[in-house]
């Protein structure tokens, strides 16, 4: 069997060996081992590559030169594994170029077969090339799948999924070899039309002339993390094509999750492409809904608990008129109709204001349930909004063990922040930048708002930077988060929730102060509701699960 | 120091007026033209007092003549555009500056906002996020090897769109052999038609000859200056290895390449023995951490014995059939193909000036360089000398973590006097 990475790959000579070909598919993110043998600062698919040919003793791999990264990763595995070879892969298409590509093809059947020590057998070869599919060229009413590489088996999901054709353009698509000319030298045909496949970004050709924006509905997007290709093409793309455009970032191991799938979901619907009768087969949706008091958040979820929709809006006067709002938002976002949801659960500060919902459940409880559903490792939560704060410790089954509460005053919360957003003139965003290059390590010593404003402001008239007072800030909500945890003692893998958690420098201060990472969720605002739709799915849904999870012993004050 | 803040200041203050902004640029370039010309480091020797001054004044050219100039990346061959007085601005060189002038983390977080991933090297994050500023005035073209890392070409497409220029990208393939070299030969001359119709001027083909044999000249001298180095050690600045880059990549062939390297022989071989302990670098050097420039700058205890990127390619290139001879140049870039290459290059430079200890400086967003890192480690280990990767970024100072590179370079630094 022989691994490959990349789709310019000549597999059909390979399997003319009578030799099978697996696509390489990194399922889990690289491991300890990987970081001995290369620099950690490398492309995660790359890493991820790297470990699953040496743990699942993948003995024979051809490469492709494709980029830096598996430039390297042939130098890496040079010498570790039986048979490995790097094609070069030029960059240009014309005929100087197809025939580059021809002689590296002839040398790698040269360097196979003096490893073997067998023949390509060339009537296998020309059996292969007849039987080879060739995908629909025309882009007929299709989603494209377009950026970094595409994870195999999602893209079979969001088929199942997608009511239209998909064409996969990435790394991993393999609509090919569409038309091999001249028969009289194959291997060169072959060579040719191999070189032509829809191009990559290491390629010179521009690709957007070959997408056909007529036939094409919307893209699906993919970024990975550290393949710094696609990031160049997606702001181009965006202006150029006007089509919809779903952009993923991942770092390919994460793009078979549920967060992602569902995001996939909610695009194919929003473009008209999602298969109807996905929604018919099932039982009923459950809503959770989060009345906080600076936002009202409502989750709904399929009795499967796949995020179906959520909204987000700021709280008003009125608990319940927000309440209102959000959960009308999130219906027309699903799609559906107050009917079709079979059992709803409030929490947050509002909760009880909500009558339209079956049961109250405290926010502590509906957070464990949302963080633990986001990550199963997650023991301890970080939970700061708009005006109070909290750490929940949670045991191995997701229950809650332990939490303290912030509610007193606004010190360390996100209203804090606010005030001193506009103290200092700088937008939220900026406050929440993350400063490594601060010129001056500033204290802010007061915990209480309105004393640190005053503080801020004589910083101001120092003439402090910027930066120096808004990392002080930051570290100033950290450690006040960092003293509650302590209260309820350290213990990984830690998450954060809550609207301060989208401030990426409060998060890289507190990650400072413990020494570990913290996991943030694509949407830290919606774990409570997420939570409160969770448990609306065990009790409406009594058959599903055993109850006593929600049950945790913390009184429902 | 305080000088180069408030300027740094007044240029973030303007960068809104991308004119305004190239005008303090500009005239930042002025000045420290002047500067070095008329108060030169008493401490440096007088080749380097000249390489600091013609390195500014080359750079200036095209920023002064943007109709007259093409943009490059340091791999691109400039032979060709020297022989047509045509003046090329390098992105690595410029991008350098910019971090001197102290406002690379405002560029970069320009082209971060549009889009540009963060993990993408800095010298090109902090050109692009002049190009999006528009803070770069449009010169004629652009031309860029795909050689030595991915950067090039994407951030060469992208701006090239973005200023609607003519881009000829150099494709060098991995191996060398005879279609590689037919290869790139072809392109080469494909490229000179396009920069002739863009210029409206001819190649001379004999200005070529005679640029490539004063380059080859200079070789010479290169690779003499390399066997002095087993002995004697200049102790200037990290800054001065990196102006060197402009000499052995861009400005090479220029007449006063000739003449600094002319002189710098003449430096070294009166130069004091080298009683410290000789450093050779793997890549970049890291001109403005801190740590850094302490123990490296006018350091008699540490010498800064140089970097491999100076010496990527020592041979001599055929004259009588330029194109040929340029493109065995490109393809044999040491840091072209696999890494073998690289390791098989630095085990001869070393053998050759005898450190006493390596540093690879792994840039952040570098994957082609730090992807090596453990290999490299592991080569030094069997060499038995010793050898350190650091993490750290070139340009973006956001991106050094001061403390803990002091605290290993220290450590290493310590291990390698002990021996
Ligand atoms: S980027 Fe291009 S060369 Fe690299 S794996 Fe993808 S298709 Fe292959
Ligand atoms: S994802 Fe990008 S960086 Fe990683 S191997 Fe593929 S092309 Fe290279
Ligand atoms: S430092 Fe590395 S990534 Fe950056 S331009 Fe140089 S070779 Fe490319």
């Amino acid at each position: 069997m022989v691994g490959y990475v990349c789709k310019y790959t000549p597999i059909e000579i390979i399997q003319a060996f009578d030799e099978e070909v697996l696509r390489i598919e990194p399922e889990g993110k690289a491991g300890e081992d990987v970081e001995s043998l290369i620099h950690p600062n490398m492309c995660s698919f790359m890493k991820g590559a790297l470990e699953e040919i040496l743990k699942n003793n993948i003995n024979e791999v051809v490469l492709v030169n494709c980029c830096d990264s598996i430039r390297r990763l042939y130098d890496v595995l040079k010498g570790k594994i039986e048979f490995i070879h790097i094609i070069d892969l030029p960059r240009k298409t014309d005929d100087h170029a197809c025939s580059l590509f021809y002689n590296e093809i002839l040398k790698f059947i040269k360097a196979y077969e003096d490893f073997k020590g067998k023949k390509i057998d060339l009537d296998k070869f020309i059996k292969i090339l007849n039987d080879c599919k060739t995908e629909n060229q025309n882009f007929k009413k299709s989603i494209a799948v377009l950026g970094a590489r595409f994870n195999g088996s999602v893209l079979e999901k969001i088929k199942k999924r997608c009511s239209l054709n998909i064409i996969n353009l990435t790394c991993t698509g393999d609509n090919r070899l569409s038309k091999i000319e001249k028969r009289d030298n194959l291997i060169f045909s072959f060579a040719k039309a191999l070189l032509n496949s829809f191009p990559c970004m290491r390629m010179v050709d521009d690709r957007l002339r070959f997408i056909n924006k007529n036939n094409i509905k919307g893209i699906i997007y993919n970024t990975i993390k550290f393949c710094d290709f696609y990031s160049f093409e997606y702001a181009t793309l965006k202006s150029a094509l006007n089509l919809p455009i779903l952009k993923l970032e991942t770092d390919y191991s994460d793009l078979n999750n549920g967060q992602i799938v569902t995001r996939i979901d909610a695009f194919l619907e929003s473009v008209g492409a999602g298969r109807p009768n996905v929604k018919i087969k099932k039982k009923g949706y459950f809503a959770g809904i989060d009345s906080g008091s600076t936002s009202t958040n409502v989750v709904i979820i399929d009795e499967n608990k796949n995020i179906v929709s959520y909204s987000i809006v700021p709280t008003g006067a009125r608990a319940i008129d927000s309440a209102k709002r959000a959960y009308k938002t999130a219906l027309e976002k699903a799609d559906l109709k107050e009917k079709d949801i079979k059992y709803i659960v409030a929490t947050g500060y509002g909760r009880i204001s909500i009558p339209f919902s079956n049961k109250a459940v405290t926010e502590i409880t509906c957070h464990g349930r949302g963080a633990f559903y986001f990550d199963r490792e997650v023991r301890t939560i970080i939970d700061i909004g708009g005006q109070d704060s909290k750490v929940i410790r949670l045991d191995n089954s997701g229950s809650v063990v332990d939490f303290v509460m912030n509610d007193k005053c606004s010190a360390g919360t996100g209203r804090f922040l606010d005030v001193m957003s506009e103290t200092l003139g700088v937008s939220i965003s900026d406050l929440g930048r993350v400063v490594k290059d601060f010129k001056e390590d500033i204290v802010i010593t007061s915990m209480c708002t309105v004393f640190a404003e005053s503080e801020v402001i004589s910083l101001i008239a120092q003439n402090k930077e910027k930066k120096d007072i808004i990392r002080a800030l930051n570290r100033s909500v950290a450690s006040k988060a960092v003293s509650l945890i302590d209260r309820v003692g350290r213990r990984g893998k830690y998450m954060m929730t809550g609207g301060v958690a989208k401030n990426s420098g409060v998060v890289y201060e507190i990650e400072n102060k413990i020494g570990e990472k913290i996991i943030i969720p694509f949407e830290p605002q919606i774990v409570g509701a997420l939570g409160a739709a969770i448990i609306a799915t065990e009790i409406g849904n009594p058959s599903q699960r055993q109850q006593q999870l929600y049950n945790t012993g913390i009184p429902e004050n | 120091m305080d000088l180069i803040k408030t300027y740094s200041n007044i240029i973030k203050k303007n960068l809104g007026n991308p004119y305004r902004a190239f005008k303090l640029i500009k005239l930042g370039f002025d000045i420290v033209y002047k500067y070095v010309s008329f108060f030169p480091d008493k401490r440096l020797p007088e080749s380097l007092k000249y390489l600091n001054r013609i390195c500014i004044k080359n750079i200036k050219k095209p920023i002064d003549h943007p109709e007259n100039s093409i943009w490059v990346n340091i791999f691109a061959p400039t032979e060709l555009l020297i022989a047509m007085q045509i003046y090329p601005l390098f992105i690595e060189a410029y991008s350098s500056f910019m971090s001197g002038f102290l406002i690379e983390d405002y560029l970069i977080d320009k082209a971060e906002s549009a889009g540009i991933s963060n993990t993408l090297c800095s010298y090109h994050k902090a050109f692009i996020g002049s190009g999006e500023l528009n803070i770069l005035q449009k010169p004629k073209m652009a031309v860029t090897t795909s050689l030595a890392c991915d950067a090039n070409i994407n951030s060469f497409r992208y701006l090239s769109d973005k200023y609607d220029l003519p881009l000829y990208i150099i494709d060098v393939p991995y191996e060398y052999n005879r279609n590689t070299v037919e290869y790139v030969k072809k392109q080469l001359i494909e490229m000179i038609g396009l920069i002739e119709d863009v210029f409206e001027r001819k190649l001379d083909i004999d200005k070529l000859r005679e640029i490539i044999i004063r380059e080859n000249e200079t070789r010479k001298l290169i690779n003499e200056y390399i066997d002095n180095l087993r002995l004697r050690s200049l102790n200037s600045t990290m800054t001065f290895e990196m102006y060197m880059l402009f000499t052995s990549h861009v400005f090479m062939g220029m007449e006063e390449t000739y003449s600094f390297y002319k002189m710098l022989i003449n430096d070294i071989k009166r130069a004091p023995l080298r009683t410290g302990k000789g450093i050779f670098f793997v890549h970049l050097v890291p001109m403005f951490e801190n740590s850094f420039k302490e123990y490296f700058n006018f350091n008699n205890e540490y010498h800064l014995l140089g970097c491999d990127l100076n010496f990527d390619f020592l041979a001599e290139v055929e004259y009588d059939d330029p194109f040929e001879g340029i493109a065995k140049k490109l393809i044999l870039n040491t840091y072209n193909g696999g890494f073998n290459r690289r390791i098989h290059s630095l085990g001869n430079i070393i053998d050759r000036i005898e450190p006493d200890g390596i540093i690879q400086f792994c840039h952040f967003g570098c994957k082609q360089s730090i992807g090596g890192a453990y290999i490299l480690k592991r080569f030094f280990k069997d060499k038995g000398i010793p050898f350190l990767a650091v993490d750290g970024d070139g340009i973006d100072k956001r991106n050094n973590q001061e403390g803990q590179s002091r605290t290993r370079l220290e450590a290493f630094l310590e291990m390698v006097k002990r021996r």
